[in-house]
């Protein structure tokens, strides 16, 4: 029945997902959503960070299997196991993060997987056929590239129109572009968006996905808005304005999604000067942060905030700066020597480098802070399993018990062991890495209390965040980077999410 | 940045680490697999079995050849093997090892491994 | 209590459906799959040869799994740690050999020696020798970020060159060393108690009691201290380790140089329970403690391990191959049935710890 519709509607309708669901365990992720994408048109998919736009996508390219819904692909149904079987039947995508491989060259990327034969009789790899396809693929598309370029010789927005490039080469209907624009300079925009104008006059549906208002606006057929997992509204980009999409995406009233504020600040204890990466963008940074401060730090992806905290911390390899708590100067060359200076980090990516996931929770809680559970050269079981069942009940940890692997629990349970475990070590400065990344909206609001919390009993907190309502609704102070650099300071009371945006595209 | 990143946490993906953490077979496959080495190894046991008994060869170190013993069960004894000659010496029994300081009674040891044993001699 | 529990797991069985019944016993029987083909092949062994189960060849057993168990508790940690280590059994054969140098009564590789220097200081020096092999392992993978197999591998030759070099010293010409003092041999092999039986009695040899010490030893180390929950942090996620204040590098060469010494006391125990050693103690040694561990249930995943389960695989690795021995299977097929039984454990882990998609 439904195919029926979906074809005989409207006939140039290319791409179409209907009512998909994908649930992780805690996390709605996806809601009954639906987009539709036409033939010969560019259709925006936006919404904030965690909305569920990549997800949505790797449901499309077989990366998850959905829970419920349906894809059709031209009036057919059709369900991928493989992005490489997504690929063969004419659905590409043009992945933000590049995976190439770096030290073959362009042609050799271009036609990794199904390098062309010699002829059929002959199964050596054809070099002349490979160069000759690649070199006709990039004229139409107006590259100038070798295609016997090493792959890691070349600039990052050489590579992704490489990436763009292997898309056409597949012939393919519908393309998705991930965030194409955030590596390229203004002229290399231009020239992208030409190719996505004649991709589209060629019949293609381009799927793009971006945070770039001024983009979305200028290039788009159509926009769809996702919000924390549910599809919000479908529009033509026409009709359209750079608030309207605001509201759409935040589309929640701030005052009840965070706790009171009423921590006192106190003196300045930390002062960070003239910060340097010697390995990242991070440059001459210099700030300070007060006792019971919630200082936030904003700023788009890769303005060096995450940067900034390793290098506070120690994680990163700073090459100058100094940082002083209480006036004196402490080193903080590695984890363990900032530990012992009292600080504390709660990392970005808390699968990678926060949770030891077979671990329990105990183990969890515990290993930052074992010294203090020593007696005599043993560590006693009873103080740690005191210590655990604090961090439990401080945290408000939802855990069957202490011996539960981490790993069954949800991400702002997660969030919350490793919170107790910083906090078990008796910190004064928190640098907090994307707190709320991937966690429920209901869990988000108990981690603001914490900070809240943490900071009326006086410690300094620093807290990055790509959602600028939180850092809003949540700090004192906002400091803002642009292109590994403090482009300013503002406080969050005063402050607009535009004048956020203005000035973390100062330096961008 | 990275969209990746964005992902909510899957209780059931876990970023594990080792040996493992690229694995892409499915469980399904991996039950055939494990039935089938499981097959593999009791035939292998059963074939090995089947075919048991020790073997013991005999090194007469420069006498004549002795006849080979094979099939011979844990804790059986060997049927007593001829005595091999050789010129000039006279045979001093069976040892272990090739110096002649472990003896071996064939009559009374009985065979718990395959072995070689080798012929000991004495200048006549 | 634990009725109870039981009963409640019997109730929530029983309340699924016929399908999640048989997911259910199919997970049981496959992640089980090797002890249920050990205990069969136990009882087919002793249907099949009564002499199996008594005294005697149990005893035999656990002495045989006292004398490896030392190896498997020290590669376990560097399993726990995602790596591995197969230089161990090469260090085995050089620890052995140097004991069995020097607390021997002919001397041949140090011809000037007239009289055996004190145990104690033999045991000690190549426990030194062990945890500087496992230093050389441990600060290269630290360090360099090398796999430990590559590592270890390379290791394991340089040991090897060793071990011939070292029995072409003196007027021993690389042959087998022999002739140990009676004071080396008693200590190691000398009887702990015995057990009468009917046709006389059966002795336990002291090394069991050696072995047991070590058990309970690096219980209290993987259990009870910082030094091991770092082992099992560094195990399960090195970067959240290095972030969580841990030194991972210490922790990594710790777990290593106490493997190589473990190795050690391995090598010690083994020159005097065979009474002798040459270029070959040791050979392949590595395959079985490995084998067992995983059997044991310390996982490649990296991060998971007990020592318990160790103990218990070193045991059942040991009475299937006793088992397999009173039936005279043959000695080239056991090499394939030990590959294949590593090949399950490890498919059997692998399972466990599968990412579901």
């Amino acid at each position: 029945m439904e195919k029926q519709t979906a074809s005989s509607d409207n006939k140039n309708v290319l791409l179409k997902m209907e009512g998909i669901c994908k649930e992780f365990p805690g996390v709605k992720a996806l809601d009954n959503v639906n987009l539709t994408v036409k033939a010969g048109t560019v259709h925006a998919l936006m919404g904030e960070n965690g909305a569920g736009k990549s997800t949505l996508m790797k449901c499309l390219f077989g990366v998850y299997n959905k829970d419920s819904g349906h894809i059709y692909l031209e009036g057919n149904e059709i369900n991928f196991k493989t992005s490489k079987e997504a690929l063969e039947n004419g659905v590409a995508m043009v992945h933000q993060e590049l995976n190439q491989a770096l030290k073959r060259n362009v042609m050799d990327n271009m036609w990794l997987g199904r390098f062309p034969k010699i002829s059929k009789w002959c199964p050596l790899t054809s070099e002349k056929k490979m160069y000759d396809a690649t070199a006709k693929v990039f004229e139409e598309l107006d590259v100038q590239v070798d295609p016997r370029t090493i792959m890691s010789r070349m600039p990052v927005s050489q590579r992704q129109m490489v990436e763009i490039a292997k898309a056409v080469s597949f012939n393919s209907k519908v393309i998705v572009f991930d965030e194409p624009t955030s590596s390229l300079t203004e002229e290399e925009v231009e020239h992208l968006f030409r190719i996505i104008n004649m991709l589209r006059d060629r019949g293609c549906g381009i799927i793009y996905i971006s945070h770039k208002m001024e983009e979305i606006l200028r290039i788009s057929d159509e926009v769809t808005i996702m919000r924390d997992g549910q599809w919000v509204a479908t529009r033509p980009a026409k009709e359209l304005t750079m608030n309207e999409i605001i509201r759409l995406m935040v589309g929640r009233e701030l005052t009840n999604r965070y706790p009171q504020k009423d921590n006192k600040i106190g003196e300045s204890i930390l002062q960070v000067k003239n910060l340097t990466a010697q390995y990242s963008l991070l440059k001459d940074v210099s700030f300070e942060a007060k006792a019971g401060e919630v200082l936030g730090v904003a700023g788009l992806d890769g303005s060096g905030r995450t940067e900034l905290l390793e290098n506070i911390f120690g994680i990163a390899t700073r090459k100058e700066g100094e940082i002083y708590l209480h006036g004196k100067r402490v080193m903080n060359r590695n984890a363990r020597e900032s530990l012992a200076n009292k600080f504390a980090m709660l990392t970005e990516e808390r699968r990678a480098t926060g949770i030891f996931g077979i671990r329990d929770i105990q183990a969890n809680t515990t290993i930052s802070s074992l010294r203090k559970y020593k007696k005599g050269p043993f560590l006693s079981d009873k103080l740690m399993s005191e210590s655990t069942e604090w961090g439990i009940n401080a945290m408000r940890t939802k855990t069957p018990s202490q011996k539960t692997q981490i790993r069954s629990l949800s991400g702002g349970n997660q969030q919350k062991v490793i919170l107790a475990r910083w906090l078990l070590t008796d910190p004064e400065v928190l640098l907090l890495d994307e707190p709320t990344r991937g966690i429920d909206v209901g869990a988000k609001y108990e981690i603001y209390q914490l900070i809240l919390d943490l900071a009326k009993q006086g410690k300094t907190i620093i807290m990055v965040s790509s959602e600028m309502p939180e850092l809003l609704g949540v700090c004192d102070r906002i400091l803002v980077m642009s292109g590994g650099r403090l482009s300013g300071e503002v406080g969050a009371n005063e402050t607009t999410q535009e004048e956020i945006m203005t000035l973390a595209a100062k330096y961008a | 940045m990275q969209e990746s990143k964005q992902q909510p946490e899957q209780r059931e993906t876990p970023q594990l680490r080792g040996l493992y953490s690229k694995v892409k077979i499915s469980v399904r496959t991996l039950n055939i697999i494990i039935v089938v080495l499981v097959v593999l190894l009791i035939a292998c046991m059963a074939y090995g079995i089947s075919k048991g008994g020790f073997r013991v060869s005999f090194d007469t170190q420069g006498g004549t050849p002795v006849e080979m013993q094979s099939g011979i069960m844990y804790g059986e004894k060997i049927e007593p093997p001829e005595e091999p000659t050789r010129e000039g010496f006279a045979f001093d029994g069976w040892y272990l090892d090739p110096d002649g300081t472990v003896a071996f009674d064939a009559a009374s040891d009985p065979v718990t491994e395959s072995m070689t044993l080798y012929a000991g001699w004495r200048e006549k | 209590m634990a009725e109870n529990k039981l009963k409640a797991k019997e109730q929530a069985f029983k309340e699924l459906s016929s399908k999640d019944k048989t997911k259910k016993i199919t997970d049981l029987l496959l992640n089980n799959a090797m002890y249920i083909i050990i205990v069969l092949a136990v009882i087919y062994i002793s249907i099949k040869v009564p002499a199996f189960l008594k005294l005697p060849s149990i005893v035999n057993v656990i002495s045989l799994t006292a004398a490896k168990l030392p190896i498997a508790l020290g590669i376990g940690g560097c399993i726990v740690l995602t790596g591995t280590d197969i230089s161990a059994g090469r260090v085995v054969g050089l620890t052995a050999c140097i004991s069995a140098s020097l607390l021997t009564t002919t001397f041949k590789v140090f011809p000037d020696m007239t009289s055996a220097p004190p145990i104690i200081v033999v045991l000690l020096l190549i426990i030194v020798a062990g945890g500087l092999v496992g230093l050389v392992n441990g600060f290269s993978v630290a360090k360099f970020k090398l796999h430990p197999f590559i590592v270890t591998l390379s290791t394991q030759l340089i040991v090897y060159g060793i071990i011939l070099m070292y029995l072409m010293r003196g007027t021993n010409n690389g042959q087998t060393l022999s002739g140990l003092t009676d004071g080396y041999r008693n200590l190691v092999t000398g009887t702990l108690f015995s057990i009468p039986t009917a046709t006389g009695s059966v002795a336990v040899p002291r090394y069991v009691l050696y072995s047991i010490i070590l058990v309970v030893l690096m219980w209290v180390i993987w259990n009870k201290t910082t030094f091991g929950k770092n082992m099992f942090a560094v195990g399960s996620n090195e970067e959240a380790a290095n972030v969580s204040g841990v030194n991972v590098s210490k922790t990594i060469i710790m777990v290593f140089v106490l493997a190589g010494m473990m190795y050690a006391i391995t090598g010690f125990l083994d020159g005097a329970r065979i009474a002798s050693a040459n270029a070959n103690t040791g050979l392949n040694y590595e395959c079985d403690a490995i084998a067992a561990c995983v059997i044991g249930g310390v996982s490649f995943v990296g991060g998971i391990g007990r020592i318990s389960g160790i103990v218990v695989g070193v045991l059942l690795l040991q009475i299937i191959f006793t088992g397999l021995n009173f039936l005279a299977v043959d000695a080239n097929m056991l090499y394939i049935i030990k590959g294949l039984i590593i090949l399950i454990a490890c498919a059997i882990d692998m399972r466990k710890y599968l990412v579901k998609k």
